[in-house]
């Protein structure tokens, strides 16, 4: 499906990139901030699941009953890597978060900065 | 700050936007996506790998060392994470008025719901089994060792929310926490060098028909330490930043 000659899935997951961006930019939580990294993450692996994607296409799963046309595996074992990677920046975050909340109590970075 | 954001996100949006508008149109059978290499991996990679789920084949065999350094970098951010001093055991600060706030962090701060308790007891034992069929039949259904672990390992943390975490401990045996958390990694520098000897290729896996059992046993021995290993280190992560006080 298409809009002004774009595709619309691309531009679902650009739009939802940008929603994460803003979230990341513009608030001063520093959750609201890794919420808003995880939803461009989300946006990105969208993005990349959706290009490997074929019409009518069956999961790459070869077994009795299974026909080609296949979608691409190459995204989805991709998009893994990239699920594991984001899991792990999410921990370190919130832990570096829970120490910055343990020593100033605050994890508001405007807060944060005014503190001697 | 709101209108630099809007500025930053709007100006990205546009560099997007001319970006997608020249990708090749998805779903069409002829892309660059489906006609290089993932055509050959569909093509030939049953009888290469012997896997069936294509999406582990490429994951373990045709791109292991990818593979290997996410295990790698999970393990690296839950070392990390147990690097830190525990930020909720410590006492607070003595500086000011951050001391008066009461902290959260015991378990029986908020009581847990009679429903949420009797839900997640009953549904537990389903979800591990739903995650063990993930695994065991995760060469002819979509599933496999990272699904697995995420089932897993989000069982655990609904038990440790539920049950308080000194019980959801126990379903780690303490000897073996250690070992089982860097099992991911181990495993495959394990199968690696065995390939290795075997094949003369690092985190090679023998390709000769003869040598099909072997090569089945590899994948399966990475798979079930993926699934283990991934599901003790999640866990072991929420429960590091969700310590008790």
């Amino acid at each position: 499906m298409t809009l002004f000659g774009l595709d619309l899935d691309y531009v679902a997951c650009v739009v939802l990139f940008c929603v994460g961006l803003y979230m990341l930019v513009a608030k001063s939580n520093l959750i609201k901030k890794v919420l808003g990294l995880n939803v461009m993450e989300t946006s990105v692996f969208a993005f990349i699941v959706t290009s490997g994607m074929i019409d009518g296409g069956q999961e790459p799963i070869v077994v009795a009953g299974s026909a080609p046309p296949y979608t691409s595996p190459i995204p989805h074992a991709m998009v893994l890597t990239g699920i594991v990677v984001a899991v792990s920046v999410t921990a370190v975050a919130l832990a570096l978060i829970a120490q910055i909340h343990a020593h100033y109590g605050t994890i508001e970075v405007d807060e944060l900065k005014e503190l001697p | 700050m709101k209108t630099f954001a809007l500025v930053l996100v709007l100006v990205v949006a546009a560099t997007m936007v001319i970006g997608i508008a020249g990708l090749p149109p998805h779903g069409d059978p002829d892309g660059p996506i489906h006609t290089h290499v993932g055509a050959r991996y569909l093509e030939r990679g049953v009888a290469e790998t012997g896997v069936r789920n294509l999406v582990t084949a490429v994951l373990l065999v045709y791109r292991g060392f990818d593979t290997f350094l996410e295990v790698v970098v999970i393990f690296t951010a839950l070392v990390a994470v147990l690097a830190l001093p525990s930020a909720t055991r410590r006492p607070p600060p003595a500086r000011g008025e951050s001391t008066a706030a009461p902290r959260r962090g015991s378990d029986d701060a908020v009581p847990v719901s009679p429903v949420v308790f009797f839900v997640v007891r009953l549904l537990a034992p389903f979800i591990a089994v739903f995650a063990l069929a993930s695994l065991y039949r995760g060469h002819v259904t979509p599933g496999g060792g990272f699904q697995s672990a995420a089932i897993i390992g989000a069982m655990m943390i609904a038990l440790g929310l539920v049950f308080g975490r000194e019980h959801a401990a126990r379903l780690v045996p303490h000897g073996a926490k250690a070992w089982l958390q860097a099992l991911g990694p181990l495993a495959f520098a394990i199968i690696a060098f065995v390939g290795w000897r075997l094949t003369g290729a690092f985190l090679g896996f023998p390709a000769d028909e003869a040598a099909h059992a072997l090569r089945e046993a590899m994948v399966v021995v990475l798979e079930v330490a993926i699934a283990v290993g991934g599901a003790v280190i999640l866990a072991q992560l929420f429960m590091a930043l969700d310590a008790p006080s």
